[in-house]
């Protein structure tokens, strides 16, 4: 049982990490993300990538919508427009894969921006629609603004290219990917220890007494909007490298659903809610797949008739989570964190 | 009575997962096999294809092995269902390809083989195929380790253009297609292909792919008043909403479809606005009883009911992978992406069994036969309106 956390100075006190405990969990947690490609064959290597990819834009759309209380169901748009811009700078201009990774992400920084300017005077479900027209302004423009996009077609990315090396496979892009998405989620817990992310949680829980506070909602709102699609922007842009190809049907109206989805699931204002949410979502439906697998040698043609019945079981595990676990898989972290503190008397 | 709190609940469903995670059964490669790898839509908005394609799979599979196999070697389908999203089918294409020696593929749409062609292109050991026929894929040199079992979309255009060009020559056209990369693939080289044929293409119209209400559509088809109308990117809706309305305007226009649009189960459910509805379609019925059919004779024993139009893609497709695999293995190559491709193409007037009407040729990456069926709403049957028509290159 820990008896308390002794905390001497404020920067102490507003720590990441406060205990060894913590700093020991994190330190196995980096090793393991270190040895992982090492460990892992090509299949969960790709999955790996793909969750650090959804794990950055579930971070992006928790900022906005999880801190700042704005709903948006634009992230999939946002993610476009950044798997876009890589795909424009790979092959047009010829840029470094890193810039053209932070070119998407600046650049759907400005389109969200622009797409936020509406939530000063509409919230909640208006918000929500308005981020939805902003989607399929978005999507007519990627299909026929044919000279930048390619139209209905599309874009084929080359491989991004470090020093020479060519990072095609998920093994290489994985060291890519996974430090990237790191940072991002690094940026995401510091962003709330500072003034910037605590104004973000005032507007969310009362924006008018936000404003009172001296807080100006329109700059902070289009910031939060901002930084949110850069994050969308950024993982699109990772995505365009990790998929080669982007298309107007690239990232559907479904996925910006994922992504809301991810966050509730995970928990809504934390940033272990937005890992362990994109985590849920992304590899639930893999892992229920094993299911089949074991069902296979009593179950004549199970891939095909059990199929169906996974993707109900899927939304079922959503349902039960929403009932049960209102707060999320981040709240399940918590009361586990608590269980081995308080251990062993019980909560 | 002991009853569960909500932490032992969430505890079992967390248990559930992790214990999922360990594949407790995993198809290993035996030894002499040659097995098929498929990443099939089996749900989501693709799955009433998927279904049928991996039935029209299997059952190929299964006739082949009961015959000894391909040169002594059992053939086996692995595959998994991917929801039509290109993530997951990237997903399951990396699993099986891991867990299974793997040679041939199966694909389930134009995103995901856009998506993996440079994968199979730095493996060189897969040749793929699969549910699209995006004209973008019929290009050997860009995707040289893949194919299509049928006309691409531009070539089943063509296919009905020639129908169209002797039914009525100089005929006035109108070409209806979703806003959609597979509704938008044939329409700008079939006006082009329509114009040097001496057809008038007098009107475009685009839809979104999930248009219900297209009445201002249907006006705009009544101004342009087509002696036909093509419907391309869908699989049954806006169609029938389209003809009720022309045909209560008193419009004249023969319509018609793509292969996707032709499964004689769909329009059996519509009834009598889907009479004369015409299209092409690169294989024959499950129904077609010709002497000169006898795959189909089997398989209508081994189902004894209705198999939709993607199963006979997907048989069609099994069995081109399977006879390329067989000249390969006669020609004492190894199987690989390349081997496998030479041995495609060197198909040359082979006979499908009579899924195919005439012997077929494998060219490049597409087999460019069709011929142009005709719906019968008093018989509730797809009919054969034109003899086969083979492409020129």
């Amino acid at each position: 049982m820990r008896i308390a956390t002794a905390k001497e100075t404020y920067i102490a006190d507003e720590g990441l990490l406060v205990t060894a405990t913590q700093r020991a969990w994190m330190g196995v947690l980096l090793a393991m993300l270190v040895l992982a490609p090492f460990m892992l064959n090509q299949y969960w290597l790709y999955l790996a990538c793909l969750v650090a990819i959804n794990v950055a834009s579930a971070t992006g759309l928790n900022i906005l919508t999880g801190y700042t209380g704005l709903v948006s169901l634009g992230q999939a748009a946002f993610m476009a427009v950044g798997a876009y811009t890589v795909a424009f700078f790979e092959g047009q201009v010829g840029t470094p894969f890193l810039l053209n990774i932070l070119a998407a992400g600046l650049v759907s920084a400005l389109v969200g921006v622009l797409v936020g300017i509406p939530s000063l005077r509409v919230k909640g479900l208006y918000l929500a629609i308005a981020t939805i027209a902003a989607s399929v302004i978005l999507h007519f423009v990627f299909t026929h603004w044919v000279s930048v996009t390619g139209g209905v077609r599309g874009i084929n990315v080359a491989p991004a290219r470090f020093f020479g090396l060519e990072l095609a496979s998920p093994f290489a892009l994985y060291f890519v990917i996974v430090p990237i998405t790191c940072l991002m989620v690094l940026g995401a817990a510091n962003l709330f220890r500072t003034r910037i992310g605590r104004a973000f949680i005032a507007i969310r829980d009362r924006d008018i007494s936000a404003e009172v506070l001296g807080i100006p909602l329109l700059r902070y709102k289009l910031m939060s909007f901002a930084l949110s699609s850069f994050y969308a922007g950024v993982a699109g842009g990772m995505w365009a490298y990790f998929f080669r190809v982007v298309t107007p049907e690239s990232f559907p109206f479904a996925t910006s659903i994922f992504f809301l989805a991810a966050v509730i699931v995970g928990g809504l204002g934390t940033i272990i809610g937005s890992v362990l949410g994109a985590a849920f979502m992304t590899l639930v439906p893999e892992l229920l797949k094993y299911v089949v697998d074991w069902l296979a040698p009593i179950f004549p043609n199970a891939g095909a008739a059990l199929s169906p019945v996974r993707t109900i079981v899927f939304g079922a595990l959503i349902i039960l989570f929403l009932v049960f676990e209102p707060h999320g898989l981040a709240e399940m972290v918590r009361r586990a964190r608590r269980f081995f503190h308080l251990w062993p008397f019980r909560t | 009575m002991t009853s569960l709190n909500r932490r032992q609940i969430m505890g079992l469903a967390a248990g559930a997962g992790l214990a999922s995670a360990f594949p407790g059964f995993t198809a290993y490669a035996q030894e002499k096999e040659i097995v098929i790898g498929g990443s099939i839509p089996l749900t989501g908005v693709f799955a009433f294809a998927g279904v049928a394609i991996e039935a029209g799979m299997s059952d190929y599979v299964k006739l082949t092995n009961e015959a000894g196999g391909i040169a002594g070697r059992k053939l086996r389908l692995a595959y998994e269902d991917t929801a039509y999203k290109v993530d997951t089918s990237v997903a399951v294409f990396n699993k099986l390809t891991t867990q299974n020696d793997i040679h041939l593929y199966y694909g389930d749409s134009t995103g995901f083989a856009k998506t993996i062609n440079e994968e199979l292109n730095r493996r060189g050991t897969i040749l793929m195929a699969g549910a699209s026929f995006g004209s973008e894929l019929n290009n050997p040199e860009k995707y040289p380790f893949q194919f299509m079992a049928g006309p691409d979309y531009v070539e089943m255009f063509a296919i009905l253009l020639e129908y169209i060009a002797k039914a009525q020559p100089g005929a006035k056209l109108v070409f209806v297609n979703s806003d959609t990369e597979f509704g938008r693939d044939p329409i700008e080289a079939s006006v082009k292909r329509a114009k040097e044929m001496g057809l008038d293409v007098v009107a475009q119209i685009v839809t979104p792919p999930t248009a219900v209400d297209v009445s201002t559509e249907v006006l705009k088809l009544r101004r342009a008043n087509p002696d036909f109308t093509i419907f391309h990117g869908y699989v049954l809706a806006p169609l029938p909403e389209f003809m009720s309305q022309a045909k209560q305007l008193g419009l004249k226009t023969k319509f018609m479809g793509t292969f996707w649009s032709m499964d004689n189960s769909l329009w059996a459910n519509v009834g009598a606005p889907a009479d004369g509805f015409m299209g092409v379609m690169p294989y024959r019925y499950y129904y077609d009883t010709s002497p000169d059919a006898p795959i189909l004779e089997k398989i209508r024993k081994l189902r004894p009911t209705y198999q939709a139009t993607g199963y006979m893609q997907g048989f069609l497709t099994a069995m081109l992978m399977g006879e390329a695999a067989k000249r390969t293995l006669a020609a004492g190559k190894e199987l690989n992406g390349k081997t496998l491709k030479a041995a495609l193409n060197s198909i040359k007037d082979f006979d499908t069994g009579g899924i195919i009407g005439v012997p077929i040729s494998v060219p490049g990456n597409s087999v460019p036969v069709g011929r142009i069926y005709q719906f019968n709403a008093a018989d509730k049957q797809m009919k054969p309106a034109s003899d086969w028509i083979s492409l020129k290159k």
